[in-house]
């Protein structure tokens, strides 16, 4: 129904959207920059931040159990993509452009970019869940009321786990992407093995992989700093807890693929190729 | 006005989440060695006391005192300092449910003092004896009945032998035996380790077991305090209900009426 007032009340949709849309930024960036404090005075009185096992536990979890689902999704990825592009630059009798170009794709981009969601979903939502369920209850109250930080004792681990972990999945995916490309290139583009890795060596510049690692890195920050968010301001019980894991996946897959844009433009910018 | 003789103190303090006000210039203060018993109707805002004391929700006004430290004002590291000496006993005991009873009660030492595993294990068997739970230190919180997950909650803020110690309902859910018991624990803790302590409850036994001193909150304020014998004769209407039970008072006035109707 449209009538004088309709154009007004967008506006105002649109801003009462931007305004939460900027306050939930700037509360993950101080999100972030609280927990390194914490963690940090933490280091200053001369104590370890975190136990090592807890530590370990977090990148066992998300790390090494995710290399499996990371492996095989890459690995169908780089499958269509060799087939797909090959048929393509085979009508030119370009086919050994095949593997620098799966090989570039991936560690630059979907390589970090597929880890980062799935990653997203599959570890973000767990960390939401497990520290909204704490928040409900009262156990992160509890934690805090003993006069350890809880930023430091639950969200650092988790963080740390993360950052680290995220360049060696991205790394296990591209090389299962570049493997795929490496049969089907056999199969049904007779390159040899041995030539197919000269040609992914000659194609890759270092630049390409420092790019994906350092994408990797704050990849992984994002996703861990918007979980944990996410599931430290849960309210609402069972079903906040819920809608809070739902929306911490959504959110942190959005902020992955926007960041991986905005890097890219920045970066395309800055050295053009 | 800094009041360091006293070892809790709120001056009027104001409380209101959204639109419900919950405190409304409450003071209220503690002297060292007493045993505060705070009585109360459910939701009269009794859990919210013992918050603003650890300082895990902020007065909208007002300050709170805990010995020197004004807790509305400390910054992050230093509150955390104060909060070492201040222990909590949670109404639903909030243990950490994905650690045993013992990795639960050595939380506090683990991650605050220096101590050995051993020496931290002998203070975990000591506390949980004095609460009677040393048979369960591998169970998980998840395999505990209530009053056991009270027990535990209890004997973890007694780990690192706090000044103050904060119980909301520490007898609720528990049989008359471990209830006696747990209150005695309160008052021997009092006597010999010089520890004050602030309950809530609306327990009436316990309550004036453990009290040397009583005091009833009622819409947002201390409306009487007193010592347990004077607190029993008190003229005010809404104690006399309260103590009572009775249905016949300013308390719930009215709602009687509707259930008749009905």
């Amino acid at each position: 129904m449209a009538n004088a007032e309709s154009p007004v009340l967008v506006a105002q949709g649109i801003g009462h959207l931007s305004r939460n849309f900027l306050r939930e930024v700037s509360s993950v960036f101080w999100f972030i920059v609280n927990t390194f404090q914490e963690t940090l005075e933490r280091m200053q009185q001369g104590r370890v931040p975190f136990r090592a096992t807890s530590f370990f536990r977090h990148s066992q979890r998300a790390g090494v159990d995710s290399v499996p689902l990371v492996g095989l999704v890459s690995f169908f990825l780089g499958l269509t993509m060799a087939l797909l592009t090959g048929y393509q630059l085979q009508r030119f009798g370009t086919e050994r452009l095949i593997p620098g170009l799966v090989a570039i794709g991936f560690t630059r981009e979907l390589g970090p970019l597929l880890t980062g969601i799935m990653v997203a979903a599959r570890i973000g939502a767990a960390f939401t869940a497990e520290l909204g369920t704490m928040q409900v209850s009262e156990e992160v109250e509890a934690i805090e009321s003993m006069g350890i930080g809880p930023l430091r004792f639950l969200v650092a681990p988790r963080m740390l786990a993360l950052v680290l972990l995220m360049p060696c999945l991205s790394t296990a995916s591209n090389i299962a992407a570049i493997f795929a490309t490496s049969l089907i290139c056999k199969a049904y583009f007779s390159i040899a093995f041995p030539y197919f890795l000269d040609l992914v060596k000659d194609s890759l510049l270092i630049r390409d992989i420092v790019t994906g690692i350092f994408k990797s890195f704050l990849f992984g920050l994002l996703i861990a700093a918007i979980a944990c968010y996410r599931g430290l301001t849960v309210k609402g019980g069972a079903a906040g807890v819920g809608s809070s894991t739902t929306s911490s996946v959504v959110t942190a897959i959005t902020t992955v693929i926007g960041f991986d844009t905005l890097y890219n433009v920045i970066y395309t910018t800055f050295y053009p190729i | 006005m800094t009041t360091p003789e006293h070892m809790v103190a709120l001056q009027d303090v104001r409380k209101q989440f959204e639109e419900k006000k919950v405190l409304d210039d409450l003071s209220l203060t503690v002297e060292g060695r007493e045993r505060l018993v705070i009585m109360g109707q459910s939701g009269s805002g009794k859990s919210t006391i013992l918050r603003l004391i650890l300082g895990t929700l902020r007065p909208n006004s007002g300050s709170v005192f805990f010995k020197e430290f004004e807790i509305t004002r400390l910054p992050r590291r230093k509150l955390q300092e104060v909060r070492r000496h201040i222990g909590m006993v949670y109404q639903y005991s909030a243990l950490l449910s994905s650690r045993s009873v013992r990795d639960n009660v050595a939380l506090p030492l683990e991650e605050l003092t220096d101590k050995s595993r051993d020496e931290i294990d002998k203070i975990v068997d000591e506390k949980l004896e004095l609460v009677g739970m040393e048979d369960s230190k591998d169970l998980l919180p998840e395999e505990l009945s209530g009053g056991m997950k009270k027990r535990v909650a209890l004997a973890r803020a007694l780990m690192l032998e706090p000044e103050l110690l904060l119980l909301d309902e520490p007898s609720a859910g528990l049989d008359p035996v471990i209830a006696s018991v747990i209150n005695e624990l309160i008052i021997s803790l009092s006597e010999k380790s010089k520890v004050t302590s602030i309950t809530v409850t609306h327990e009436m036994e316990s309550a004036f077991r453990i009290a040397t001193r009583m005091a009833m909150l009622y819409q947002g304020k201390i409306i009487e305090e007193a010592e347990p014998d004077e607190f029993k004769q008190s003229k005010n209407p809404v104690v006399a209900q309260f103590l009572s039970g009775s249905t016949e008072g300013p308390i719930l006035e009215g709602s009687l009426d509707a259930i008749t109707k009905k």
